[in-house]
């Protein structure tokens, strides 16, 4: 999504006019799309319309019966506590985890913008590397580290003397600790878009502020961070829209629980209509309502960035 | 050559070792840059060492502790006997290596034909058909899985490869990166080559695929990732063990092994999981970032 703007852009110019007789339409493009319309048209653009219409139906749990109910399901999610819950813990987990991840990135980005004469490829390394670290994956190290017994985190804690909690099993520590699981997965991606940001920023801004008397944090302040403005709003997007689709750590670290405390929307999508009894036409329009939130929030984007253009 | 303005413009990051020093934040001095840096890194690494040194762990040393501890006192290979053979982790392996390499195979492939299409080819609705691969990039999975699911179990293709695989062969990142590429390559070479009666088709695999081998082999990285990391609709595609890809797999290994507190054999399992990825980014590690940082910069 973050290239979309551009793509658009790039799609309306065309060759020069002096050229342009010479092209004809070439039948032939439609042989080189079809794989790809083929698979887009079945799995994402068809989806889309089933999705809604499914939303307005209630589905038989069994056999695929389906009774068309409007906006029942719709009506009766805005009515219940639980949906309101889900949408709470969405939220919280939003605020838990976007400052934050951006926050440690952005220092770390400063530090390893910082020239060094050797090393700076090792320490690159280790802070890149939960890049290609799995959701998956991501929970499975953490609930070593978050447990009670044979985990490290209480371990460490205990050593600044601080008696560490029952981390999921209780219902604030829980949500806690898949926010701290999600900020560590998201952390390589955010510091190397980070550090792109930072290289970018012309050096002269740096050496006049240098001459001016200005010290290190003071350029940080004053040079840094409004220079970057346009690299943090991409990156708040970006990272909200993930934060809104944390699912993987949560199945495996908390399943939702305890209680309903880390059941975030699309937890409540996959177990309304995956666990148990079925509720399909409640899923989608859990779905539904979910997706309309992320479209609009990547619009949002799509509009900030003609700002962006004239900051360079 | 045309490689050069691409990796101009890509290059933000430098070549990460070799890069220029700048002189900008000079007054730190050095040695406080690298403790911090020593330590951040380590911190940030930690859940990956941790679980790599578990996996070598005896079983009672683990429970036996009084406090966790970093290193083994003796170093084992038992943990990786166990998840290997205690549950179907061979199959789980085999199962993502065979999903990840179709998935990633189809998305290389038709991102090449459909990238070049757009890049050379003037048709009819172009502007509008590539507004629609673009539109796509925003359509969160949330909207379009409990259809799939849909459509896939009607086929028949719940707890099959086609069921983990067809869904994906396609990539609307794909083709807008590899189409950008494309893009970049001088235009007059298209034109010669037509002269000397080179066919698009030709054109495409004699001379368009070899010059952009760094675009392609840059997003089959991403694809491959992307595949094998996969967790949501593995997760509720299968239900049968013998389909379960490694993702999925690790999960239920841990459900059943946690119960005997067994972490070393659960350790070795995430290091199975993860081990292709982490292949990948120490052998492509450039390669990775700067695809990543270039689609922050292009924002």
């Amino acid at each position: 999504m973050a290239q979309t703007m551009e793509g658009k852009a790039g799609a309306t110019s065309q060759a020069p006019p002096h050229r342009r007789h010479r092209r004809r339409y070439n039948r032939g493009a439609y042989f080189y799309l079809f794989p790809t319309f083929l698979i887009l048209a079945i799995f994402i653009y068809y989806p889309i319309i089933e999705s809604f219409r499914l939303s307005l139906n209630r589905v038989a749990p069994f056999g695929g019966k389906e009774l068309f109910v409007g906006f029942e399901n719709y009506t009766r999610l805005l009515q219940s506590a639980d949906f309101w819950n889900t949408v709470k813990v969405s939220l919280w987990f939003m605020v838990g985890t976007v400052p934050v991840g951006i926050g440690l990135a952005v220092a770390i980005a400063i530090l390893l913008s910082v020239p060094l004469k050797r090393l700076s490829g090792i320490y690159r390394t280790l802070i890149f590397v939960p890049v290609v670290i799995s959701s998956a994956i991501a929970g499975v190290l953490f609930r070593l580290l978050y447990n009670p017994v044979v985990g490290f985190f209480n371990h460490w804690l205990s050593l600044i003397g601080v008696d560490g909690p029952n981390w999921l099993n209780e219902q604030t520590w829980a949500l806690v600790a898949v926010t701290i699981t999600v900020v560590w997965r998201q952390l390589g991606f955010n510091v190397i878009i980070a550090l792109a940001g930072i290289q970018q920023i012309d050096d002269n801004l740096y050496e006049a502020a240098k001459v001016d008397g200005a010290g290190v944090f003071k350029r940080i302040w004053h040079i840094t961070l409004p220079m970057l403005t346009p690299t943090l709003f991409f990156l708040t997007i970006v990272n909200v829209i993930i934060s809104l689709q944390a699912f993987g750590e949560i199945n495996i670290l908390t399943d939702g629980g305890p209680g309903r405390a880390t059941t975030n929307l699309v937890y409540q999508v996959f177990v309304d209509g995956f666990v148990g009894t079925h509720f399909v036409g409640r899923a989608s329009a859990q779905a539904f309502m979910l997706a309309i939130l992320i479209i609009a929030i990547s619009f949002i984007q799509f509009r900030g960035l003609g700002k962006r253009v004239h900051y360079q | 050559m045309s490689t050069a303005d691409v990796t101009a413009t890509g290059d933000v990051l430098g070549d990460t070792e070799h890069v220029e020093p700048r002189g900008r934040l000079s007054r730190f001095g050095e040695i406080p840059v690298h403790i911090s840096l020593l330590i951040v890194g380590l911190i940030v690494a930690m859940p990956i060492i941790i679980a790599l040194f578990m996996s070598f762990t005896p079983l009672p040393e683990i429970v036996g502790r009084a406090n966790p501890k970093l290193l083994p006192d003796t170093w084992t290979l038992e943990n990786y006997d166990k998840a290997w053979t205690a549950s179907p982790f061979p199959r789980y392996v085999l199962n993502s290596f065979v999903q990840t390499g179709f998935i990633t195979l189809g998305q290389v492939l038709f991102s090449v034909l459909a990238g070049y299409a757009f890049a050379m080819f003037d048709f009819r609705f172009k502007n509008a058909l590539f507004a629609m691969v673009i539109g796509s990039l925003i359509i969160p999975f949330e909207l379009t899985f409990i259809p799939n699911f849909l459509l896939i179990s009607d086929l028949g293709w719940a707890n099959t490869y086609q069921g983990l695989v067809v869904p994906f062969l396609a990539s609307a990142f794909g083709v807008f990166m590899l189409r950008q590429f494309f893009m970049s390559i001088p235009r007059d070479l298209y034109e010669a080559a037509k002269i000397d009666g080179a066919s698009d088709w030709f054109y495409l695999w004699r001379v368009m695929v070899p010059l952009s081998k760094g675009a392609i082999s840059a997003f089959t990285i991403f694809a491959f990732l992307g595949a094998w990391n996969q967790y949501l609709w593995p997760l509720v595609i299968t239900n049968e063990e013998s389909m379960r890809t490694a993702q999925i797999g690790i999960r239920f290994f841990l459900v059943n092994q946690e119960r005997a507190t067994d972490w070393g054999a659960i350790m070795a399992g995430a290091m199975i999981v993860m081990i292709p990825t982490l292949v990948v980014f120490i052998v492509a590690q450039r390669q990775l970032v700067k695809g990543i940082a270039m689609s922050g910069l292009k924002g």
